[in-house]
């Protein structure tokens, strides 16, 4: 029986990160996933009424990040130093800023002009920036050719991992990271180790 | 000379839970604030065309809640234990998700119309199950009465008075609080935090 149960609906979304947390650090867990039409029924029983959860130590945890921060600390995936948890941190909040203006235009309808332009403004202006911001942070540590943080892989790297598939899922786009060579090194390289491969081989595909 | 410079606009905005940090800790820095005119110049020499910025050991690092988080843990302000980080980190989340929506409404929706329908989504619908979120979580530490994880302020409480100041400056709402005795106590509670309360008596108002 592990230590760790996650529940959380059966995509990438919030709960793909703490996963390939686990997946990385070979950690057993159980990996819960709700059915969208269960979610009514379920939601009441839910301790703040969102997921993902994680049940540990006889609690309940939500915030999905906070999470991903708690269990990469915890499995030695999230820097050696105060520095270099700074730095993961940084990271990954850049991921989570570039994340973030999809669910903007999200609400609006198919079809309505203001969908079109939102989303055209994300994947022609916002997104590049924010992708030209990560290649500029890995860029700074060793040159992009390893890590995004100290010398080895944190969960900063693995992000990258969820990231892509994510925004490529929701907004139905090929995310351009040939115009990104030290960060598309980095996805190839994280992608390709044996856990994580496999991992990604077994996904489902899902809408989100 | 300080040990550290934190660069930011003349107002509260993403800056201010930094400062409020340095106060509650008591350690010294460089407050240096950019007058909007100044900014077109200095935003191409920063790392991510934003602020704030922090400088310190030689470096330049920006998001505001990951310096948050790492000065916070340096001064002890961040959780006593794993599990109170985790727990820390949650209301922190939990408060930005009650921000980022009033950043988008505020700053991004130019259309009036539009802006005053978003706003009374925003009270009626989504602010009351977040701040019911937050009452649950504050209760649920040794009834309310004290802060919102362990038995000291710690970096959680003091981004609540940012909150706070959000509502009074962007949204405009008079007593945000008047439904939440228990969330009211600890705002008043937390202003009266040593550092806090002489950092508040000498603080300028500003527009944001």
């Amino acid at each position: 029986m592990s230590d760790y149960k996650l529940t959380y609906f059966d995509g990438l979304g919030l709960g793909e990160l703490i996963r390939l947390i686990f997946v990385q650090a070979d950690v057993s867990f159980k990996d819960v996933r709700i059915d969208d039409k269960d979610w009514d029924t379920i939601k009441p029983t839910v301790t703040y009424g969102v997921l993902p959860t994680l049940e540990t130590e006889g609690q309940t945890f939500f915030q999905s990040i906070a999470i991903a921060r708690y269990l990469a600390r915890k499995f030695g995936l999230a820097g050696k130093t105060e520095l270099e948890n700074f730095k993961a941190d940084i990271v990954i909040d850049t991921f989570e800023d570039a994340y973030k203006p999809i669910s903007a235009y999200y609400r609006f309808e198919d079809g309505d002009k203001r969908k079109e332009e939102l989303k055209n403004d994300y994947v022609n202006e916002i997104l590049p920036r924010f992708l030209g911001t990560l290649e500029k942070l890995l860029k700074s540590n060793k040159n992009g050719d390893e890590y995004f943080v100290g010398d080895s892989l944190t969960w900063a790297d693995l992000h990258i991992v969820d990231f892509v598939p994510r925004v490529e899922r929701l907004v139905k786009i090929k995310v351009p990271l040939e115009n990104y060579p030290k960060l598309k090194n980095l996805y190839e390289r994280v992608s390709s180790q044996p856990k994580i491969a496999d991992w990604i081989a077994k996904r489902a595909d899902s809408w989100f | 000379m300080s040990d550290y410079k934190l660069v930011y606009f003349d107002g509260q905005g993403r800056g201010e839970i930094i400062r409020l940090i340095f106060a509650a800790a008591e350690v010294a820095y460089e407050d240096e604030r950019i007058p909007m005119d100044k900014w077109p110049q200095l935003k191409a020499s920063t790392p991510m065309g934003g602020l704030p910025l922090l400088e310190t050991q030689g470096q330049q690092l920006f998001q505001s809640l990951a310096i948050s988080r790492f000065l916070a843990r340096k001064f002890g302000l961040a959780g006593k234990s794993e599990l109170d980080q985790v727990r820390v980190d949650i209301v922190v989340d939990t408060i930005e998700d009650i921000i980022v929506p009033i950043r988008r409404f505020w700053h991004l929706e130019t259309d009036e119309q539009r802006k005053v329908a978003l706003r009374n989504v925003y009270l009626e619908e989504t602010l009351p199950n977040y701040l019911n979120n937050l009452e649950a979580i504050l209760k649920s530490n040794g009834n309310g009465d004290g802060f919102f994880v362990g038995d000291g302020v710690t970096w959680a409480d003091l981004f609540f008075l940012c909150l706070v100041s959000r509502f009074e400056l962007q949204v405009k709402i008079t007593d945000p609080l008047e439904k939440y005795p228990k969330l009211k106590a600890l705002y008043d509670r937390v202003k009266r935090v040593t550092g806090v309360a002489k950092y508040l008596s000498t603080r300028k108002e500003s527009a944001f």
